[in-house]
């Protein structure tokens, strides 16, 4: 497989803090590549890194193979922790500035603007746009030279739920096109929805790699109500029950391997309850989030 | 490099503090080196209201060849304002954090000084040729008789004066990349004359020689005192070699210095 982004022992230390250590991780062509953790696990730090504004402590990483330097960065779409403009310039001389620094066409401009839907505030002041605006417009600067990949740190924060849905909508409409991007967050939910593959980073220390995917597989969970007194003691007797727990007046019962929400319903049905409720639930990868966490401590 | 010189105007195209700092500063040396004979007058007529006499005739500032390095002289004062400007240029790049988005995006950390000091290049380049263009229109004006001896005598101040310039910004970008706060960097580059000066007072007594070599000192000597001449004293009316290495490898130092900082810091 190609890989677009290679890394392998990225160390950086600010004094005696290390805040990234020992981080080696490979992106493939085509992903969408979630970078989770805590606040202050180094995610930001190691973006800084492969964007050559932080200098790392020890280790290596190239870009398409190639090693690091400014000419493949112009290859990249990249907004760090908050979008960063000249305030008096107004967004269309701002993206004016980037293309040229970025040596790409500004015919591209309007079409970036199009895209986030600023055009018609394109010739106000930075200054003057609000927060929601000032992200759009960060995106909008990342996809300026066509990027094959795109580096999104943290898009949504400071967005109002609409906005957010936005940019998870242009996020996906990205990926769709065979773009690589690399999301970090800690909205777990957010990076579910849109992401490939993620990583989980604690302290500055890679503590899980894997596709998204895996999340939803193993044992299944079902919440089940029923206006019936007896239920727990009918679901403790179902073959395939592991444990059962009582959540928002459901029951939530956790299954056995190679059993699903349709045998529990059978099951029931065949006793003579019929459910008012029977959710058959994913893990979610906040769940596996916090596992992971919990279990390398 | 006309890339990175269209990146740095593209930075500064609706940013007013710019324009207004620089059309001040060009007004301010153009307008005070042009209006000097009518200074002069002005002078005589207020002295003459009290009895004595200056005869502006007798005083020829603006006589080829005497008017090219009086207007330098005059106008290297300003060259402050200036600085003030490139301490802004850059310290707002720290403080917007522009400079962090400028290397993400693309720009290498060299590209990034090497357009200040391109920018630096261009400010000291109009500075001289504004002032050479004023020498020159008012020389021919108030000079009796032109002699073409004279007219062409004395130019090497107009390189010299742009060198001035330059190590002047260079050290101004340098102070604004150590200290990256706007406010601290104007006030330590307008206090550098006067801590240089008392340092030198004290250096002065052990070891004379060494003064020539400190920065600001080396910066001022390039062009010297003109007015001496007109008490009929002798003045130095050529230019110092020796100070031109000291200045160049003045400025040589400050751009490697912000370039030493600039590639070693994280963004």
């Amino acid at each position: 497989m190609n890989n677009v982004l290679s890394v392998s022992g990225l160390t950086k230390n600010f004094g005696k803090l290390c805040a990234v250590n020992n981080l080696s991780l490979e992106i493939g062509a085509g992903h969408v590549f979630g970078m989770l953790g805590p606040n202050g696990s180094g995610k930001t730090t190691t973006l800084g890194m492969l964007m050559g504004v932080i200098n790392p402590t020890r280790g290596s990483f190239s870009w398409f193979g190639e090693p690091p330097g400014h000419e493949v960065r112009k290859k990249i779409g990249a907004v760090l922790e908050h979008p960063i403009f000249y305030p008096y310039l107004s967004g269309q001389r701002n993206l004016e500035l980037n293309a040229t620094i970025k040596e790409c066409s500004k015919e591209n401009i309007s079409r970036v603007l199009d895209i986030v839907e600023l055009t018609t505030r394109k010739d106000d002041p930075y200054k003057t746009y609000s927060l929601g605006m000032k992200q759009r417009l960060a995106i909008a600067s990342a996809l300026l030279n066509d990027p094959t990949v795109l580096i999104l740190d943290e898009p949504t924060n400071g967005l109002d739920p609409m906005g957010i849905a936005e940019i998870r909508e242009l996020i996906k409409k990205i990926a769709a096109g065979g773009k690589t991007i690399i999301l970090a967050s800690h909205l777990l939910d957010e990076v579910q929805k849109v992401c490939t593959h993620f990583a989980v980073l604690r302290k500055g220390n890679l503590i899980y790699t894997g596709p998204v995917d895996v999340v939803g597989s193993g044992s299944e969970t079902v919440e089940v109500g029923a206006d019936i007194i007896e239920l727990h003691e009918i679901l403790k007797a179902f073959p395939g029950t592991n444990s059962i727990s009582r959540e928002n007046g459901f029951y939530r019962v956790t299954l056995r391997e190679s059993f699903h929400g349709r045998d529990i319903n059978r099951y029931l049905f065949e006793n003579g309850i019929t459910v008012d409720h029977l959710v058959t639930r994913k893990k979610t990868l906040e769940q596996m989030f916090l596992e992971i966490l919990s279990t390398k401590n | 490099m006309l890339h990175l010189l269209s990146i740095e105007f593209r930075k500064m195209y609706s940013y007013r503090t710019f324009w207004v700092v620089c059309g001040l500063y060009f007004l301010t040396i153009g307008f005070s080196t042009a209006t000097g004979m009518e200074f002069l007058k002005w002078l005589a007529n207020t002295i003459g209201k009290f009895g004595s006499e200056l005869n502006t005739d007798r005083i020829p500032l603006y006589h080829f060849p005497d008017v090219w390095l009086n207007l330098v002289w005059w106008s290297g004062f300003f060259k402050v304002l200036l600085g003030i400007m490139v301490v802004i240029s850059i310290t707002n790049e720290y403080s917007y954090r522009t400079i962090r988005q400028n290397v993400i995006d693309g720009l290498s950390r060299w590209e990034f000084l090497f357009s200040k000091i391109l920018m630096n290049v261009v400010l000291s380049a109009a500075s001289v040729v504004l002032i050479f263009i004023i020498a020159a229109v008012t020389g021919f004006i108030y000079t009796p008789e032109i002699n073409w001896k004279y007219v062409f005598t004395d130019l090497e101040f107009y390189p010299v004066y742009f060198l001035e310039l330059l190590s002047f910004l260079s050290y101004a970008l340098m102070l604004g990349i150590l200290v990256q706060r706007s406010g601290l960097t104007i006030i330590l580059l307008l206090l550098s004359y006067m801590l240089e000066a008392i340092i030198k007072a004290n250096v002065d007594d052990y070891l004379p020689w060494l003064i020539q070599f400190f920065p600001m000192e080396s910066i001022s000597a390039l062009v010297p005192i003109p007015f001496y001449r007109y008490a009929f004293q002798p003045i130095q009316d050529y230019v110092d070699p020796v100070a031109i290495i000291i200045a160049t490898t003045w400025m040589a130092l400050f751009n490697y210095f912000s370039y030493l900082k600039l590639t070693r810091s994280d963004l």
